[in-house]
């Protein structure tokens, strides 16, 4: 990672790496997906209450680090890929780990975008920027292996650059993208380039598809060594799983609660505690 | 800072940022401090004395060393009952959660721990480890628009009476902000330039400090025994200890055999405290390889 590549980065919170597939290793991995066509699924609009992001739902392929040999390798490959690596050992630092993915988005013609989520106020430890004595920190980088061309304005990943640094939070025209104040970037790219950017510390989405070939980006999620997201982690998190049997046998709701391990992503799930007034502790209402 | 017990001031917050650690005066009255010595007492048998014979935790410093290892014991909450429950109701004091709910976010969690610490007039001290510089990702601390986000903070609860030049407990109070590294003699307590502090607590009262924070032990020097029960918790979303779902096998099964060494490496659990298990890795662009 050059001088030049770690400046764009801290300024920006993205980075896009040209090239890093050849036109062969995209045609394998191409015609791979076409194969498998019928197993993708869609989910609901990510455009929320946007009206600048509405369409149709987003489509999805699962499972490609399972299919079959050969099929799976293409992907399994991108796993601890040279060039992704020699970029997220100066990212996240030596350790780097995939906390949940790989997302297959396969957009049609019409999907729709997604608002823009993340940025640097609030602040979320387990993804923020730091940069420390010349050396770059984030807790969170998502890499998006790109197998199609993309123009400009014809949608796909957009974020707001320099947001990870933002202490204010963000206008809700821009997270909407219905009044974006000029702010919101839609990266060109082509099909092999790869864009890092930093997930949810910065603000980033997507703009609805407007290709008739479709999206193809398939999105990897690193974290730091000892940042817990999603994935896994939610799986194993409940106490009576996390920890030995007799450590947590017969504990209080609120003792129980601080025994969840640890993921951000928990939508609810685990109990948070407040203390009254008289010191009681109980599970937050 | 003559406050509740149970709600953290405007003073405290002022002075947690500030120096890194926090002292609350008698959280525990003197029957609650009685009941946890007397558990400790029951499982006797099963402290374990570290060995010095290496060098021990004061690392060769002449500050620091001692006749005899620190002594240590763990398991308090698995313990049956009734001695485990003393322990519990540490684990969500409300002591605790009122001040950790701000300083580390709700949803902190136990990351490890608890570990009773225990010395004997004699006993060697611990060089003094962490600090701003270099950044620690698992325990950094940072404060932003008005709020604390401190990942990781033990809370050390005292069952014995520490008295200026005691011993025990010292840190380099403000040091979690510092940018610089520790010199050598710092850690070593050598030469300390002033900046070493030993706070002085009686049984009952409870201590929290950042781990990001410079800290470690000086040689215990009272006769009575020291007695410090640390809990470990992190934020939410942070982990230290890499718990027991931590091999690429143990969290997604069988199939990750058929991946390469490098592969896998990128496929463990969270977490820091791996013992050298952790394959790290390295590339120039062109090939990918273990460390």
């Amino acid at each position: 990672m050059d001088a030049r590549e770690r400046y764009f980065w801290d300024l920006t919170g993205y980075l896009v790496v040209k090239g890093v597939l050849s036109k062969e290793e995209v045609a394998r991995a191409n015609d791979i997906v076409d194969r498998y066509w019928d197993r993708v699924e869609v989910g609901g609009s990510t455009a929320r209450d946007s009206v600048a992001f509405a369409g149709t739902g987003r489509p999805m392929m699962p499972g490609i680090l399972e299919f079959p040999k050969p099929d799976c390798e293409p992907f399994r490959e991108m796993l601890a890929h040279p060039v992704l690596v020699k970029y997220l050992n100066v990212m996240c630092d030596k350790g780097f780990r995939l906390d949940h993915g790989p997302m297959f988005i396969v957009s049609n013609k019409g999907t729709a975008g997604h608002t823009m989520h993340g940025n640097g106020e609030p602040h979320r430890p387990h993804v923020a920027y730091h940069h420390q004595n010349g050396e770059p920190w984030v807790g969170g980088v998502t890499v998006a292996w790109q197998l199609h061309d993309c123009e400009e304005g014809m949608g796909g990943f957009a974020c707001v650059p320099s947001s990870h640094k933002a202490m204010f939070p963000t206008p809700k025209g821009v997270h909407t993208g219905d009044d974006d104040m000029g702010l919101i970037k839609q990266p060109v790219v082509e099909a092999g380039d790869v864009i890092f950017f930093m997930d949810s510390a910065q603000a980033h989405g997507a703009t609805p598809w407007k290709l008739d070939t479709t999206r193809r980006s398939i999105l990897f999620k690193y974290t730091a060594r000892t940042c817990v997201r999603s994935g896994l982690a939610q799986e194993v998190s409940p106490p009576e799983i996390y920890w030995d049997r007799e450590i947590v046998e017969g504990m209080t709701a609120e003792q129980l609660s601080v025994m969840y391990g640890p993921y951000s992503n928990h939508r609810g799930r685990v109990p948070f505690l407040e203390v009254c007034d008289d010191g009681v502790v109980r599970i937050e209402a | 800072m003559g406050n509740s017990l149970y709600t953290v001031s405007e003073e405290e917050k002022y002075f947690f940022d500030l120096r890194g650690y926090l002292v609350v005066r008698g959280a525990l009255s003197a029957d609650e401090v009685k009941t946890c010595n007397d558990a400790i007492d029951h499982y006797g048998d099963e402290i374990r004395t570290r060995s010095i014979e290496d060098g021990g935790l004061a690392r060769g410093s002449s500050a620091l060393t001692g006749q005899e290892g620190r002594r240590e014991l763990t398991g308090m909450l698995g313990w049956p009952e009734p001695y485990r429950e003393p322990f519990r109701k540490l684990l969500v004091h409300p002591v605790v959660v009122s001040r950790l709910n701000e300083f580390s976010g709700k949803g902190f969690r136990l990351d490890h721990g608890p570990l009773l610490i225990s010395a004997h007039k004699g006993a060697e001290g611990h060089t003094l480890h962490g600090g701003g510089e270099p950044f620690s990702q698992s325990v950094w601390y940072h404060q932003q628009n008005g709020k604390i986000f401190c990942r990781g903070i033990t809370v050390a609860w005292q069952l014995t009476d520490v008295n200026e030049g005691d011993g025990g407990f010292a840190c380099v109070p403000g040091s979690h902000k510092t940018a610089e590294p520790t010199p050598a003699e710092v850690r070593s307590v050598e030469d300390d330039m002033g900046l070493v502090y030993q706070p002085v607590m009686k049984a009952g009262d409870v201590l929290f400090f950042a781990e990001t924070m410079t800290h470690g032990t000086l040689p215990w020097r009272s006769d009575g025994e020291r007695r410090s029960v640390l809990y470990k918790y992190a934020s939410r979303a942070a982990a230290r200890a890499v718990g027991k779902f931590f091999t690429p096998e143990d969290r997604y099964g069988d199939w990750v055999g058929e991946l390469t060494p490098e592969q896998q490496a990128v496929l463990y659990g969270p977490g820091v405290h791996h013992s050298g298990q952790l394959p790290l890795l390295e590339s120039d662009g062109e090939t990918t390889r273990v460390v």
